[in-house]
């Protein structure tokens, strides 16, 4: 089949959406499909600036190229869902979320204004719509089909993509808590940072980048944990591989994320993992007791359940193992099928 | 958003001033919200919209229509029937040609010569009997810059009328139930009709109904609940078939404690309407609150229920018959009645719960308000783009631009 998957890309900016939608097109390639990336910039400030990007997608015409028919599209991301195709299927990553859930937090787009608050609902009725057209309407998680219905009461199946291929393995349950995610606020890397400084017991090593990492360290030093919580910037996937291998337990507890591949990339080395009841994603994996442990993103409840992995390797172990059985079930192959299907 | 509210309010009494404030609470969490004195005639400056309910009451909607036609904005529409309005603002003030205007706008001609006809005594008023035909509603929604109904069907009467602004349909809000004592009445089971008692209520159809389903089951008993329509005479029906004993009873008004305990005692609530301008009943609003399974007639609003809550009698020539077979099957069987009741709960407290309707209110409102201004900067900006590439007014690529905005409804 030919297949263009869609997505708006904001210029100089690559992250989980961008990845996610290149290993799909390496995916589908490497399964005999003729694939190509589709994408747009994406601007989306000021507030009206929103509808006329998203009427771009809807200008496009990918019924055929060059005398060709593509058979199928894949939209991923607001606004490349607007796009027109008999045979649009959606993977939805997230809307926009400044017209949802984030309306009215520190995060929002649409301020009080008539105008401002007019654009918001038009971004609503424009998902209703080029949502409904798919013919099929998938969402990553759990948590971005609840919200998908609950805003517009359009219902998509749950397809969760596996996460970057790394040589995962289980080596060894180290005393150290393992956190995978970007530095940024949303992350609340600063509840485990305060955890270590709870527990003097605790080890803490951070991976990745991201625009609070000076907070955080300034965090580390203040409260004098040099030597016991690390930051090792982004690593390669070798030494990332290592981490996960060795860690006690993985820290995975942003606020009400999309979809979240850290715990799956936990479970593939047979690590437990730490979520919160807010987090949104990883509670599609993550269950209490069984897959991990999920507590309130405080400090003092973070303190002692990575305390309690590491004083019970066995349990821990065993979560780890029924995670990874979950996670080993989400394959390219499965998603793949389920897509094109 | 600020919005300036142009309603009655407690303790005027009237539903519409109950809706009132069963509601502000709700708006108030998501909105700024001004609740302008009565006789106000303009929003407190800094208002984003006005919004005005408006009902058929000329004493209780008059200074609003006022005010409205001073400050357009969004028009909370509660019935669309408003003859007895327009002509109370008009010919009641003396304000003939205003009166005569508003019926050639919806009758033409015909309608005008009516309402001399009226005006000289010679055919009783046409708001006793030509408010379906002869509305008057256009005459308000001229000054509309948007309008919310109860109905899909007072939505499509809105449109009928070509008024073409944005018309929104937001369910009528649910109160919540309270805990009451259900009152002492017999009946086996208990059937209960509660609102004003008028010609539109089907009372003969219903009495008939009864007395086929009481010839079965002398338990049975039906309460007629509710102020009569003056000049309408129940009790002569209820010779005419014999029911006139303790099988029926017509308690006139009742306050509103009183009412609730009554429809808490009900097994099966009849609310039956014909003819209806699509209006919303506070009465099966408060039966789907109470978990009661509903008979009622299948037109205008009572017709968007949905099936799993209430039974539908068309008012045709076989209405008494359908309706005795839907009392046939409600009094028959217990199972349905709870299962129907258990869905009228449900539905009252998601589609109808307060938070639900202000929510989409106030999405209505912000669509309202803005939604204008958002298409002309998107218009102008789309035409701007166009026209610098060279793509002319009435092109193939203009067309093409116009039909992918509408296809999303950017457009206009």
């Amino acid at each position: 089949m030919r297949i263009a998957v869609c997505r708006p890309q904001v210029p100089f900016a690559y992250g989980g959406a961008e990845i996610f939608t290149d290993t799909l097109v390496d995916q589908l390639r490497a399964r005999g499909h003729e694939a190509e990336i589709v994408s747009i910039p994406f601007k989306w400030y000021p507030a009206t600036r929103v509808l006329s990007q998203a009427l771009l997608w809807r200008l496009l015409d990918l019924t055929e190229v060059d005398g060709q028919p593509v058979d199928l599209v894949v939209a991923t991301k607001f606004p490349s869902y607007v796009v027109r195709h008999p045979e649009k299927r959606v993977w939805l990553v997230h809307q926009f979320r400044q017209a949802y859930e984030l309306d009215g937090t520190e995060l929002a787009q649409f301020d009080a204004r008539p105008q401002a608050r007019a654009t918001r609902r038009k971004v609503h009725d424009l998902d209703r719509r080029a949502l409904g057209e798919a013919t099929r309407l998938f969402a990553i998680s759990g948590n971005v089909a609840r919200r998908l219905e609950s805003s517009t009461g359009l219902v998509a199946e749950v397809l969760p993509h596996p996460p970057q291929p790394l040589a995962y393995r289980c080596e060894s349950y180290e005393g150290f808590v393992l956190s995978p995610s970007r530095l940024d606020r949303a992350k609340r890397l600063d509840v485990l940072i305060e955890a270590a400084a709870i527990d003097a017991t605790l080890e803490v090593v951070l991976v990745s980048e991201g625009p609070d990492r000076e907070r955080l360290e300034a965090l580390a030093r203040a409260r004098g944990l040099e030597g016991r919580v690390r930051f090792e910037g982004r690593v390669p996937a070798e030494r990332m591989a290592e981490l996960y291998a060795r860690c006690g337990s993985v820290y995975y507890a942003p606020v009400d994320e999309d979809f979240g591949l850290g715990p799956y990339e936990g479970f593939l080395s047979e690590k437990p993992v730490i979520t919160a009841p807010d987090s949104g994603g990883p509670l599609d994996v993550v269950s209490d007791g069984d897959t991990g442990l999920v507590v309130p993103a405080e400090p003092r409840a973070v303190a002692e359940a990575a305390a309690w992995l590491r004083d019970h390797p066995d349990e821990a172990a065993a979560m780890g193992r029924r995670g990874k059985a979950l996670a080993e079930a989400i394959t390219w192959d499965g998603a793949i099928a389920r897509l094109l299907g | 958003m600020k919005l300036a509210l142009f309603t009655p309010v407690p303790p005027e009494r009237t539903g519409i001033a109950d809706y009132a404030a069963l509601l502000l609470p709700a708006l108030r969490e998501r909105t700024e919200l001004t609740v302008v004195k009565r006789g106000s005639r303009k929003p407190p400056r800094g208002t984003d919209l006005p919004v005005y309910h408006i009902g058929n009451n000329p004493d209780v909607h008059g200074w609003i229509v006022e005010a409205l036609r001073r400050s357009p904005g969004a028009v909370v529409l509660h019935e669309f029937a408003l003859h007895h309005l327009v002509s109370g603002m008009t010919l009641a003030r003396g304000d003939v040609r205003g009166y005569l205007d508003a019926l050639e706008r919806d009758g033409g001609l015909a309608a005008r010569l009516l309402g001399y006809a009226v005006i000289e005594k010679r055919i009783p008023p046409l708001w006793e009997n030509r408010t379906v035909d002869l509305p008057l509603a256009a005459t308000v929604l001229d000054h509309a810059r948007g309008v919310v109904t109860h109905s899909e069907y007072v939505g499509m009467r809105v449109r009928t009328t070509g008024y073409d602004g944005p018309v929104f349909v937001v369910p009528h809000p649910a109160w919540t139930a309270p805990r009451v004592v259900p009152a002492d009445v017999s009946g086996e089971p208990l059937i209960a009709a509660f609102g004003h008692l008028n010609e539109s209520k089907r009372v003969p159809q219903l009495l008939e109904a009864f007395a086929r389903i009481r010839a079965d089951r002398p338990g049975a008993r039906l309460l007629l609940v509710g102020a009569p329509a003056p000049n309408y005479d129940v009790s002569h029906f209820l010779q005419r078939l014999g029911l006139d004993g303790d099988g029926v009873e017509v308690t006139g008004y009742v306050d509103e404690a009183r009412l609730w305990s009554l429809m808490t005692a009900a097994d099966i609530h009849v609310n039956l309407r014909s003819p209806t301008m699509g209006e919303t009943s506070g009465t099966a609003i408060r039966a789907l609150s109470l978990g009661k399974p509903l008979i009622v007639s299948d037109l205008g609003w009572f017709a968007e229920l949905p099936d799993t809550v209430a039974l539908k009698v068309p008012p045709d020539e076989s209405e008494i018959d359908t309706l005795t077979a839907a009392l046939e099957l409600l009094v028959s069987n217990g199972e349905v009645r709870e299962t129907m009741g258990a869905h009228a709960r449900a539905l009252a407290e998601s589609k109808h719960a307060v938070g639900a309707v202000a929510g989409a209110q106030v999405a209505a409102f912000e669509r309202i308000a803005g939604g204008g201004p958002v298409a002309d900067e998107l218009l102008a900006e789309v035409s701007r783009a166009a026209a610098e590439v060279g793509i002319e007014p009435r092109s193939e690529d203009a067309a093409e631009l116009a039909r992918r905005l509408s296809e999303v409804d950017l457009g206009a």
